[in-house]
């Protein structure tokens, strides 16, 4: 037993204190923090400046106005705030309390509108004659547009209303409509801006011209956007779609993620000890299976290190939205044991080809049928996320070595099988665990000592059977 | 004193081919054996056998007094013919690496391995990766590998290929060393010089049986060809008038040389006085069998073929070049 452990120290060492490693393990979390303390300053910065006009061509003489008025700076800037709230409704509460409940928080909100109204368009409409020639009103948005100082100026967009745009044509079931022409690379925010008015003062001219109360329709036709809440053999509780999606989304990365590096860091280092012809060396000291066990406790380390790392930086980030509470420690007990027995299977496999071929060109083909034993669960995520109690999630739960991985996706969902069949798949799962090992060790001892051509997966399984 | 190693009817095929046929063996403690062969004789599937890298299909093995060399690994050293290093782990760390996986930990366990790096003048590369070193520093390592915890058994597979002649000389003066230590040694090689100089006893292997057990001595004794090799002063005199003298079977030119065959019977000692009076003689002595003649003379029987018989001499020496090896 010593041995294995020293088997898998020198085995840990060597993989984590490479430079490679080092880079490999922290340039993903480095990446994934730019992308957290970027992507919102991105994501706020607002349209680019624009002065400009809208030409309008209206036979009906009723949109100009009503147009102008939605165009207003002021209102853009409104609308935009009331968005702005929209997406903060969709973020955690917690969040959503520190912003709007502390005197900080809610400056900053003014603050923000007035930076938004500072920043809003300024677009004027400019209504044409009715009988206007609509390619000369066309002709400037060709133009090279006037853009000084990264402002935009001059025609943006040429609105042609239709005749019968807010009166139905006499016999006609439906209203006519709008043509609009921009100008190339108009920013799609100012296209919507623009779209938004249009369809707003026609429809308020339909309805005026239909003598109806707009309050009335907007109140009549509005219904409140609800939160459904979940209602579970414990109690009921709002439900939290983003946070349904992206439990099980990140515990299977988790699960793979680590699997995928240790193994193939497992993979990687049996190889080289083939061709280095270092493992006959080991061999007169340690067993094959001593080898192999140590091998695959020393990549488990390396994978634990990973998983705690990244789960580490998963909890740390619930930690500070305050939405610790929504994890199951259960759950993540789970995950430690399913990791336990998914990297034993795939690692198992790992070893029997890293054993067997002479370099690492060689390992790709064999490597083919367990990348797709890996990728499986992503296939089936979908099917199983949406029914996680069917009879197909129910039975591929308790088929090693995918059974770990799709038990995992059915417990992090809403409704989570009873807890008999989490365990059985552990049991299940343990089985399989052994399976592959007695095949690994078998092939394992033979592959080592083999040199020349690259074995086939009969051949290994041929091996397993003589040895 | 008991066997170190002891072989019954050891059997191990691969599919269609039998690498190794029914061997018998018995390595008593402190012995220094040689095993033999061309290559492909079955000597290393011997050895992984011994060692419980492989596992025999038929046949019972005995090591350090326990039924497999697993329960007596720690006190096996083993250099394999197929060696390496991790290149980049450094030469302290995989000395004491290796040393540890035999057991052999301990307090003193970092000045064991800068002692025999120093031994082997290579006590400046402790701190370097193994990949920084020279192919014979790095075969100096690996022996050290395969020494470091003392060894009661020393086996070493082909412990001089890839070796320039002043490693080889470095390697021998250490067996040797260990020998004299008290351990027992057993090593396989197939270039036959390599075992006349290292072994007190000899094991033949020729394709997966074994053909010859003897001592050194014994097999001097035994495989005698009874021949002089002589060198006339005068390159024109007539050495085949030799073939007249009393006691003298043949008489066959052999390079510059010749070969005198002694009939049955006949003292070597009073031939070559007889000899040396006959026709001057720039030298004479008596001819000594190599292993290879040994080896060659078991196995003619079998393959009567001269080329065949071409060939096996090429496998047994080094570089395969058809020159003459004497003891």
């Amino acid at each position: 037993m010593k041995k294995v452990l020293h088997v898998a120290l020198r085995e840990f060492l060597a993989t984590v204190a490479t430079r490679g490693f080092i880079f490999g393990i922290l340039i993903t979390p480095a990446v994934i923090a730019v992308m957290i303390v970027v992507m919102p300053r991105l994501m706020r910065e607002g349209p680019p400046k624009v002065e400009g006009e809208v030409a309008l061509i209206d036979p009906t003489g009723e949109v100009a106005e009503h147009l102008s008025e939605y165009l207003r700076p002021e209102r853009i800037a409104a609308r935009r705030e009331e968005l702005k709230k929209k997406i903060d409704d969709a973020t955690p509460e917690a969040l959503r309390v520190v912003a709007a409940t502390t005197p900080q928080g809610s400056s900053a909100m003014r603050q923000s509108i007035d930076a938004a109204l500072g920043d809003a368009p300024k677009i004027e409409v400019r209504t044409l004659d009715s009988g206007s020639d609509l390619e000369q009103a066309k002709a400037p948005l060709g133009e090279k547009a006037g853009t000084g100082r990264g402002v935009e100026r001059g025609r943006l967009a040429v609105a042609v209303v239709h005749r019968d745009a807010v009166v139905r044509a006499a016999g006609q079931d439906k209203f006519g409509s709008y043509d609009l022409y921009v100008r190339g690379k108009l920013d799609d925010r100012i296209e919507d801006e623009i779209k938004g008015g249009l369809k707003d003062a026609i429809v308020a001219a339909r309805i005026r011209a239909s003598g109806l109360d707009r309050a009335l329709v907007e109140a009549v036709t509005h219904v409140d956007r609800i939160k459904s809440r979940t209602v579970t053999a414990e109690g009921e509780s709002a439900t939290n779609e983003i946070f349904n999606v992206m439990l099980p989304a990140g515990f299977m990365v988790l699960l793979l993620v680590s699997v995928l590096t240790s193994g193939q860091y497992l993979l990687t280092t049996t190889v080289e000890e083939k061709s280095n012809r270092v493992v006959e060396v080991l061999l007169s000291a340690v067993s094959p299976m001593e080898l192999m066990v140590g091998k695959i406790l020393g990549q488990m380390a390396v994978g634990f290190l990973i998983l705690i790392l990244y789960a580490g930086l998963g909890i740390a980030a619930l930690v500070s939205f305050a939405m610790l509470g929504l994890l199951d420690m259960k759950l993540l007990i789970f995950l430690l044991l399913f990791y336990v027995l998914s990297y034993f299977t795939i690692a198992a496999l790992m070893a029997a080809i890293g054993s067997a071929v002479n370099e690492m060109r060689e390992a790709q083909t064999l490597m083919t049928p367990v990348m797709l034993l890996i990728m499986i669960p992503w296939m089936l995520w979908m099917p199983i996320t949406r029914d996680p109690n069917s009879t197909f999630s129910t039975v591929t739960s308790f088929i090693p070595p995918i059974g770990n991985f799709v038990m995992l996706l059915r417990m992090t969902s809403t409704s989570p099988p009873p807890l008999w069949q989490a365990l059985l798949s552990l049991v299940v799962g343990a089985v399989g665990v052994v399976a592959a090992l007695w095949f690994a060790a078998k092939v394992f001892r033979i592959g080592l000592l083999m040199f020349g051509k690259p074995p086939t997966f009969r051949t290994l399984i041929r091996w397993a059977r003589m040895a | 004193m008991g066997d170190a190693i002891v072989l019954s009817h050891l059997t191990k095929t691969f599919g269609e081919t039998t690498a190794v046929a029914d061997l018998d063996l018995v390595v008593p403690e402190g012995g220094l054996y040689g095993v033999i062969g061309p290559n492909g004789a079955g000597k290393t599937t011997t050895i992984r056998m011994i060692l419980s890298i492989l596992f025999p299909d038929r046949g019972e093995l005995q090591v350090l007094g326990r039924r497999s060399a697993l329960l007596a690994k720690d006190r096996i050293g083993y250099l394999p013919e197929e060696r390496g290093l991790y290149k980049k782990m450094r030469v302290g760390s995989f000395l004491a690496y290796m040393a540890r996986l035999k057991g052999a930990d301990g307090p003193d366990l970092k000045g064991r391995v800068r002692g025999w790096l120093e031994r082997v003048s290579l006590a400046e590369v402790e701190g370097k990766r193994c990949e920084e070193l020279s192919k014979g520093m790095q075969q100096k390592i690996q022996f050290i590998a395969s020494v470091i915890h003392a060894p009661d058994l020393l086996i070493l597979d082909e412990p001089f290929s890839g070796l320039d002649p002043v490693n080889q000389r470095l390697v021998r003066d250490l067996v040797f060393e260990q020998h004299r230590r008290g351990a027992t040694v057993l090593f396989s090689t197939h270039v036959m010089v390599h075992a006349e100089q290292l072994c007190d006893h000899i094991v033949m292997i020729h394709q997966g049986r074994k053909v010859l057990d003897e001592t050194m001595v014994r097999i001097r004794a035994k495989y005698d060809p009874r021949s002089l090799i002589v060198e006339p002063m005068d390159a024109a005199a007539d050495v085949l008038a030799l073939g007249r003298v009393d006691g003298v079977l043949s008489v066959r030119k052999d390079g510059a040389a010749w070969e005198v065959g002694l009939a049955d019977g006949t003292d070597p000692a009073a031939l070559i006085r007889t000899l040396a009076a006959a026709v001057p003689l720039s030298r004479i002595e008596v001819r000594r069998p190599t292993l290879e003649d040994v080896f060659l003379g078991i196995v003619a029987g079998k393959t009567p073929a001269s080329d065949e018989h071409a060939r096996l001499r090429a496998a047994l020496r080094e570089d395969g070049s058809p020159t003459e090896v004497r003891s």
